[in-house]
């Protein structure tokens, strides 16, 4: 057995950090609060490779696996600046791509997903089909060679600054006039898409937008894998990688405001001593340091499952991780924000205003119910129950 | 254009240091890293090659842990390296550590030697003068900016009153200090070549060195004894009942700042 980083992984650690503690969290706070998006970070960690590291080499990515692309989440996120699309673009997009689009589709995208040039969204979310995305309701209708979209998406993040969205439709199979899932790379700027943003109580730079597609008319060459077979598979491959990063993103957070707390209550002095020394101060920093490490466990755990191409172990490693680092996040906000008292609520003091974020991190991108269902029926053997 | 890249490992002086018993520096329990000042130097070297066209070799004496520094050295971008590691060399003074390093250069035949101004350890920032006198080159020291020429190198050499630009033809030393440009992170790919660059180490017989010209036993000085920095004295406070500002400056003379 083996809990240590390779010394590649390691050293892009200590990279993609130093790079983070540049940039930091006034620099994303600033971002944020004035509308616009971390685009120095973003362009800068492409131009470095760090976006593409989970792409294959012959696209131009670093061909490392998604325990590369976790060290990258979870170290921009533990310096305060975390990138959410890295999840979207590179993690859900690049892998659905380079595992299940076609020849033409891998040579076009991925090069400029590894570098990151260009950016995808990713939308699957309707107001009717969230949790159960079963009842999608947009509809991709075959017109000669053309492909026709129509329906409603929400939630989707980072449409704004996107060149495509990965949208997620059903196909009528002709033969058994079964709906089938089926993926679509929708350039952000074609005829009859159109976007409003979502008021969110989330302070970040990436934004949630409702999509409406009316009678959106693609080519042939849209469809994820060029046949509508592909679509179920190519789904569910962006599924492990999604949660897994997501749950890197919550650890580094959690790591991130215990930094800012323990640093803070080692200097700050109420009675005359630093208020650290109060065990009421320091236990409940050390309860969510525990549960901050021990999430970030299964994290690795995930990747190494899922890099080792043990999906199905990998799957139910990567729900307990984004179960356990999405709580571990949001008690360790809520903990150093209490360690900081009236300080804790400031802007300055840069833990409060990840309230938002790590609150969220419990419903998406699956709410924690989901993963207790998932585990109740998957691990512990319980009917369905719903 | 052949560059050469001194770079040593050091304790990072962003932690406690210390010296160990035999008076040298202790690097056993230390955080070693890259001596900050020579990542700019790399920086410097990439800079000039990606111009210039050339090749790019890391230079380190140090002992295997060195090793390390050395790969993340080469993650940024150079071609090679060479490690000099003898057990002799530990304990070497700053003249012994030139000698070695010129002998080292001297296979290397580089028409630029760059190096750091100073290390966070020894920081006796004579080393590239040293060197330059061994190999009969010229030292150009402390740079704030560096232009090559065809083979005439310029530098702006930072002073506390300004700068002053002073020129050599190559081969040449030059020695720059960390306003001269920003360095690189690692990009993945560099981190992940590093490894698989050659590395080629050296020892003193190679260098056709004496083990007792170097180490303890060549030392030309030797350090006897040392002692922590005092602790802060507490300062003075003056406390104001009326005459406050008279006191101030009262100290302020005694101390001779006005
Ligand atoms: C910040 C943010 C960013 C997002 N970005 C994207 C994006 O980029 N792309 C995208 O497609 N989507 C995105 N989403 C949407 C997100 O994935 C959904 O919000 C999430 O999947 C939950 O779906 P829902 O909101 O429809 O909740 P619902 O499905 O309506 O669920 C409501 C509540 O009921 C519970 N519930 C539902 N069914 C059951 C059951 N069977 N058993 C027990 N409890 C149940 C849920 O757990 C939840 O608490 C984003 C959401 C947020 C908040
Ligand atoms: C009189 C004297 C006696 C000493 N005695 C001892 C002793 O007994 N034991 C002991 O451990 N130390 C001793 N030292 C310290 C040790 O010799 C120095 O650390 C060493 O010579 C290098 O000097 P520096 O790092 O301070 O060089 P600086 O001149 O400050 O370094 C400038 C640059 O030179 C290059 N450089 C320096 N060293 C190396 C290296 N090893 N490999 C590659 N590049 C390098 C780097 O680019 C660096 O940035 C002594 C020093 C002096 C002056």
């Amino acid at each position: 057995m083996n809990f240590d980083l390779t010394q590649e992984q390691n050293d892009l650690r200590e990279a993609v950090s130093a790079l983070g503690r540049r940039y930091g969290h006034e620099y994303f706070i600033g971002k944020a609060k004035a509308g616009e998006h971390t685009t120095e970070l973003w362009a800068e960690a492409g131009k470095l490779g760090y976006l593409g590291v989970s792409i294959p080499e012959e696209y131009g990515g670093g061909g490392g696996g998604i325990t590369e692309l976790t060290v990258v989440c979870e170290e921009l996120s533990a310096t305060g600046s975390p990138l959410l699309l890295l999840v979207v673009s590179p993690a859900i997009v690049a892998t659905i791509l380079a595992r299940h689009g076609t020849d033409a589709q891998r040579a076009e995208f991925l090069p400029r997903l590894a570098d990151g040039s260009l950016l995808i969204a990713f939308a699957i979310t309707e107001p009717e089909a969230g949790s159960n995305f079963h009842r999608l309701g947009t509809v991709a209708r075959r017109d000669g060679d053309d492909w026709v979209l129509n329906g409603r998406k929400c939630f989707i993040s980072g449409v704004d600054h996107a060149d495509y969205v990965m949208v997620v439709a059903r196909t009528e199979d002709a033969s058994t006039g079964r709906l089938m899932p089926a993926l679509f790379l929708v350039p952000t700027d074609a005829a009859g898409l159109t976007r409003s943003q979502l008021d969110m109580e989330i302070v970040s730079p990436e934004k949630q937008w409702l999509l409406y597609l009316d009678d959106v008319r693609l080519p042939a060459e849209a469809l994820v894998g060029g046949s509508t077979d592909a679509g179920l598979p190519a789904l569910f491959a962006g599924l492990n990688p999604e949660r897994i990063t997501v749950a890197a993103m919550s650890a580094g957070t959690g790591r991130y405001a215990l930094d800012r707390a323990s640093r803070y209550t080692a200097t700050r002095q109420v009675w005359g001593r630093p208020i650290g020394t109060h065990q009421g101060v320091a236990h409940p920093l050390a309860h969510a340091a525990i549960q901050v490490e021990l999430a970030r466990l299964m994290v690795y755990k995930a990747a190494a499952l899922y890099d080792a191409g043990r999906d199905l172990e990998a799957g139910v490693a990567a729900n307990m991780a984004k179960y356990a680092t999405a709580d571990a996040a949001a008690l360790a906000v809520d903990t150093a924000i209490q360690a900081h008292g009236g300080n804790g609520m400031t802007t300055e003091y840069g833990v409060a205003t990840l309230l938002g974020a790590v609150r969220a991190g419990r419903i998406a991108p699956v709410s924690r119910e989901m993963i207790l269902n998932f585990v109740a029926q998957h691990v512990l053997g319980q009917e369905k129950s719903y | 254009m052949n560059i050469v890249v001194l770079v040593k490992q050091v304790p990072d002086s962003g932690s406690e240091r210390g010296l160990a018993g035999d008076n040298t520096v202790e690097r056993q329990s230390a955080n070693n890293v890259i001596n900050e000042m020579d990542e700019y130097a790399i920086e410097e070297a990439l800079r000039i090659q990606a111009a210039e066209g050339g090749e790019v070799t890391i230079l380190t004496m140090g002992p295997e842990r060195a090793a390390e520094s050395i790969r993340k050295a080469l993650s940024m971008g150079p071609d090679k390296a060479v490690h000099v590691i003898d057990d002799a060399l530990h304990g070497s003074c700053a003249l012994s550590t030139s000698k070695v390093l010129a002998a080292a250069l001297g296979t290397l035949n580089p028409d630029l030697v760059i190096a750091g101004a100073e290390s966070t350890d020894g920081r006796v920032q004579v080393m590239p003068h040293m060197i330059a006198e061994r190999l009969g080159i010229a030292a150009l020291t402390g740079a704030r900016k560096l232009t090559v020429d065809g083979g005439t190198l310029t530098i702006e050499r930072q002073t506390e009153e300004g700068y002053e630009v002073v020129t050599a033809a190559t081969p040449a030393v030059v020695s720059v200090w960390d306003t001269i440009n920003e360095p690189r992170y690692p990009s993945f790919k560099g981190i992940m070549a590093a490894k698989k660059k050659p590395v080629q180490t050296l020892a003193l017989a190679d260098l056709g060195i004496e083990a007792g010209e170097v180490g303890f036993a060549g030392a030309s000085s030797e350090v006897v004894e040392h002692a922590k920095r005092p602790p802060r004295q507490g300062g003075q406070k003056v406390a104001d009942d009326g005459n406050g500002g008279a006191a101030l400056v009262e100290f302020l003379s005694s101390e001779k700042f006005v």
